[in-house]
């Protein structure tokens, strides 16, 4: 019985893995082709030989070097804002004693959350405009942050809301003071909350196209999104470097799911809390 | 190494200083981006800026997709932009904003003006009759054939007319070894190819102005009908059911597998089919013409303005000038597509008198054959327009809703 | 109090100052053609979206609703399937879920892109895939068949949110005591009764926030559907928040445009409110 249940629980993963990895698959064996075999059919599933003309391009011809930089630097740099700030709003929501407060607060950043970004764009443009910030990384990067605060914050609250108030209150009976609580206790515990909410920031706003496309415009500014976004033109979609550019894209996001699951599954069995 | 570095930046700092004092930054804003058109643009801004070392340009290229809506943004907000890739579908909303500059004065001055074609004149002058852009490349649309698909069918010949094509389209067809005939398109501005099979069947439509306009439409005309049947045919039985929802994409991907050998495009499409498919296997030919004689020749067409607010525009002009000289304007249409805009550049430039091009060449000098006339683009009605063509069309190959119907409501959407 | 200072400073700025401008603009006769002529309407904009005879607004929230139920509902229930599978270790549990979250690492105009090519009707390779294994016998046209055009769109974006759900209920799984898991099979509780009596009840506050976020992110989120059909064939797939787009690039209409804005916002705005009630109603700190 339970080697059966072993299997079953083998099988529904693999089947998970074989799902999601299909079209990455495709994707990279378009990557792998020379531009005459893309479109050819029967299609083939394999390239006819390993070609990688579709990398030289991306990384000789196009600055994707530079842009791949520029990305990883907002990236980190945004999630890691978001997260801070949010952990602090997260806890105060979650430790509000005020009901009616409480609900106003969170229904202002859910309301966030229920807006198109295409009705942001035009003003948040004008506005960049009036104070020169148009085609700057730094006001991009504040952009950023502002977009991922109320996620973030909404998350790490319902994190919060499951560390019991009476760990606290034993520590603060031990001498600690609220920070010293907030650090030393009730981080700790929500570390896979929090790991996840900075792996979903930094994968959002790697991926993040519109907003980078209206505020930036120099080309050492450009981000990952905009160059792959960059491939599509009147002529077309370049399907073999878009191929190649995507796939290179998900490196960095690979890693950071890989590094974050570790936290993510670290749970509250192997933290301090038995103690 | 932290001293060489930081005496590398104090150098550099210097240097970028002095040549910011003496040089004048020009901002052009690019839209029909694509990454190979933009290194092109990259290589001749450098030939440029090194003729004129005044002049630093700085080119900003947003992706296709998004570069239309981000030049309406900048302009709107007076960003610093100096010259501006104008196009067809841009060009009216851009004068009514009062963000371009009458550029009458530079033309009448400009020597090289006499030698534009026709279209490029017409492109020019889109708005009011006044020149807001000096027009670079010029898409109209021919018949690309796969004579080697045909051949294998026994087809020797290219159809002429519509009607040929149709009929040959009905012969080759047969779904079970995946030959159809024509690569259909769908939506994204499917209009341009459905108007392309109705209006030659006008009687009228040769002396019309516009495609159609607020004054004037065919949509009730007994010809106008008989064409869409004609294309709706030709669907039924030479297209995959699929083609309803192909956009440009899928037209390549159906041409250069084979699938149909008959596809209807822009010069631009050359180089990339040259690419995916080589250049020997296919042969472009003029359109298809309708049973009075005639087809016509829609031209889409991008060129480069200058910015109302600018204050760089004598400067921008010259740039301008230099890029739209025939040289200048040979060599950059060869290497990205379309057609050039001078008259000369068709009898001296090689490339363009490849067989390839030789189609768009007569289309452009038949004018009885293939007349000239565009959609009327500075209409209210036109924005929008073909979104509302695309879904009433895949109502009508989908059997939801009767081509009268269709027929009936165009008109009355174009009626004033 | 003073800790949530910063958040709301950031979002004043670059949130909810900017979205009163954009509110504003579907009161206005907001055309791109007409620039120097923008003047207030008061509600016409609504009006005329809302008895458009070339796309028919009844048609569109009805799509709207059926792309976020089905989408949502699979999404979440794959993807506490899957977390729940990963909740154990396993040997390479750091690959596998790197292999497996991806999608969510696509950028969705991309996601759109490939989807629309896998699942084209005749040069795909779901097609090819399915014919080679004899589970069907003439190409289906999956993208330019009103019937199952919307149900293609929803798979490639149920393959895309999938991990959102896994990752996040993952981190919530963690949090369940394994004493309270001991106890519960001590008293002969099986693993149904022990998922439904006590992982999700402790789980709860993750499940009501991540699909509430989700209806919302997926009823604005239109690059799937823009890229794969642009809302066709003759609308079947065309949603509200395709729809606003078609106003603004195609329409130049930016006041109609906001005015589908408004729509959606209002629309949610009432989902989340009376969400947020229901869900809230044991005890205060679930919301």
């Amino acid at each position: 019985m339970k080697l059966l249940l072993k299997i079953g629980k083998a099988l529904l993963l693999g089947v998970f893995l074989i799902l999601a990895l299909g079209p990455l698959y495709w994707v990279i064996v378009t990557s792998l082709k020379g531009s005459q075999e893309i479109y050819a059919f029967p299609i083939r599933y394999l390239p006819e030989s390993l070609n990688l003309e579709n990398y030289e391009y991306l990384f000789n011809i196009s600055n994707f070097g530079m842009y791949f930089r520029n990305s990883i630097l907002i990236s980190l740099i945004a999630a890691t804002g978001a997260l801070f700030i949010s952990m602090f709003s997260g806890y105060a929501l979650s430790r509000f004693r005020e009901q009616k407060l409480k609900m106003t607060l969170l229904l202002a950043m859910y309301f966030t959350q229920i807006i198109p970004t295409y009705m942001l764009m035009s003003p948040l443009f004008t506005s960049f405009a009036k104070i020169g910030m148009t085609d700057s990384l730094l006001g991009l990067t504040m952009v950023y942050i502002a977009m991922m605060i109320a996620f973030s914050t909404i998350m790490a609250k319902s994190f919060f809301d499951r560390i019991p108030v009476a760990l606290e209150e034993a520590a603060m009976t031990d001498g600690c003071t609220r920070t010293q609580t907030l650090f030393k206790v009730v981080i700790p515990l929500t570390l896979p909350g929090l790991a996840a909410i900075f792996s979903f920031a930094f994968v959002n706003i790697w991926n993040e196209l519109f907003l980078a496309v209206m505020l930036l415009s120099s080309d050492h500014n450009m981000t990952v999104p905009v160059a792959l976004n960059s491939f599509i033109s009147k002529a077309g979609v370049s399907w073999g470097v878009l191929s190649a550019g995507i796939v290179v894209a998900l490196l960095p996001t690979m890693i950071v799911f890989a590094f974050a699951q570790k936290y993510i599954i670290m749970g509250l069995t192997e933290g301090a809390v038995k103690g | 190494m932290k001293k060489t570095i930081a005496v590398l930046i104090v150098v550099m700092t210097l240097l970028s200083v002095s040549v910011c004092a003496s040089a004048t930054t020009l901002n052009f804003l690019e839209v029909m981006t694509s990454p190979e058109r933009t290194a092109l643009l990259k290589s001749m801004i450098a030939e440029y800026e090194e003729l004129n070392p005044g002049i630093k340009i700085n080119l900003i290229s947003p992706p296709y997709e998004q570069s239309d809506q981000k030049a309406t943004l900048m302009l709107n907000t007076n960003q610093p932009l100096d010259i501006i890739e104008v196009r067809d579908y841009t060009v009216k909303q851009f004068v009514n904003n009062k963000k371009l500059t009458d550029l009458t004065d530079y033309v009448n001055e400009w020597s090289d003006a006499e030698t534009l074609t026709p279209v490029a004149t017409a492109a020019a002058t889109t708005v009011n009759d006044i020149p807001y852009l000096v027009p670079q490349s010029i898409f109209i649309k021919a018949l690309f054939v796969r004579t080697d698909i045909l051949a294998a069918n026994g087809i020797n010949d290219t159809p002429k007319t519509i009607e040929e094509l149709v009929e040959v389209s009905k012969k080759i067809t047969n779904p079970a070894k995946n030959q159809y005939a024509f690569a259909w398109r769908g939506k994204s501005f499917e209009i341009k190819f459905a108007d392309l099979f109705a209006l030659p069947y006008v009687e009228d439509f040769k002396n019309a102005k516009y495609i159609y306009s607020e004054d004037e439409s065919y949509f009730l005309d007994p010809g106008f009908k008989e064409g869409m049947e004609a294309y709706i045919t030709l669907f039924k039985e030479g297209v995959p059911k699929d083609g309803i929802n192909w956009g440009f994409n899928e037209q390549i991907n159906a041409f250069v597998s084979g699938a149909t050998p008959f596809l209807i495009q822009d010069p631009d499409a050359i180089p990339l089919i040259d690419k995916l498919l080589g250049p020997d296997k296919y042969e472009v030919v003029t359109l298809p013409v309708g049973p009075h004689g005639f087809s016509y020749i829609d031209y889409g067409f991008c060129g480069l303005g200058i910015p109302s607010y600018s204050k760089n525009k004598k400067e921008a002009w010259d740039f301008i000038k230099w890029m739209s000289s025939p040289e200048k304007n040979g060599y950059y249409n060869e290497h990205y597509g379309p057609l050039p805009v001078h008259t000369t550049t068709f009898e001296t430039n090689e490339h363009f008198q490849g067989k390839h091009y030789v189609a768009y060449d007569y289309e452009m000098n038949h004018p009885e054959q293939f007349l000239f006339v565009t959609y009327d683009l500075a209409s209210e009605k036109w924005p929008g327009w073909a979104k509302i063509h695309e879904t009433d069309m895949q109502s009508v190959l989908l059997g939801k809703m009767e081509l009268d119907t269709a027929l009936q409501k165009w008109a009355d959407y174009w009626q004033k | 109090m003073a800790i949530m200072v910063p958040a709301f400073v950031f979002l004043t700025l670059f949130v909810y100052f900017p979205i009163v401008k954009g509110v504003v603009i579907s009161f206005q006769n907001y055309t791109l053609y007409d620039m120097t002529n923008i003047h207030w309407i008061g509600l016409d904009n609504f009006r005329a979206i809302m008895t458009d005879i070339n796309f028919g607004f009844l048609q569109i929230i009805i799509n709207t609703v059926i792309w976020i139920l089905v989408s949502l509902l699979f999404q979440f229930l794959l993807g506490f399937i899957l977390a729940l599978l990963m909740k154990e270790p396993f040997r390479g549990r750091g690959i596998y879920s790197a292999l497996v979250f991806y999608p969510w690492a696509l950028s969705g105009f991309a996601i759109g892109l490939i989807w629309a090519w896998m699942f084209n009707g005749q040069f795909g390779i779901i097609n090819d895939v399915l014919l080679r294994l004899g589970l069907i016998s003439n190409n289906v046209g999956f993208l330019s068949d009103p019937r199952y055009a919307m149900v293609s769109v929803i798979v490639a974006n149920i393959w895309y949110g999938v991990p959102f759900f896994a990752i996040m209920l993952l981190a919530a799984l963690q949090s369940v005591p394994a004493e309270l898991m001991e106890a519960a099979k001590i008293d002969g509780a099986g693993p149904v009764r022990r998922l439904f009596s006590i992982t999700i009840p402790y789980i709860k506050p993750t499940i009501v926030s991540t699909t509430l976020l989700r209806t919302m992110w997926i009823m604005n989120f239109p690059d799937i559907i823009y890229a794969m059909t642009g809302g066709g064939p003759s609308n079947s797939t065309n949603i509200l928040a395709t729809q606003m787009i078609n106003k603004i690039l195609q329409f130049y209409d930016y006041g109609q445009g906001a005015a589908f804005g408004v729509v959606i916002m209002l629309i949610l705005f009432a989902y989340a409110i009376i969400y947020l009630r229901i869900s809230a109603t044991k005890e205060d700190a679930t919301i």
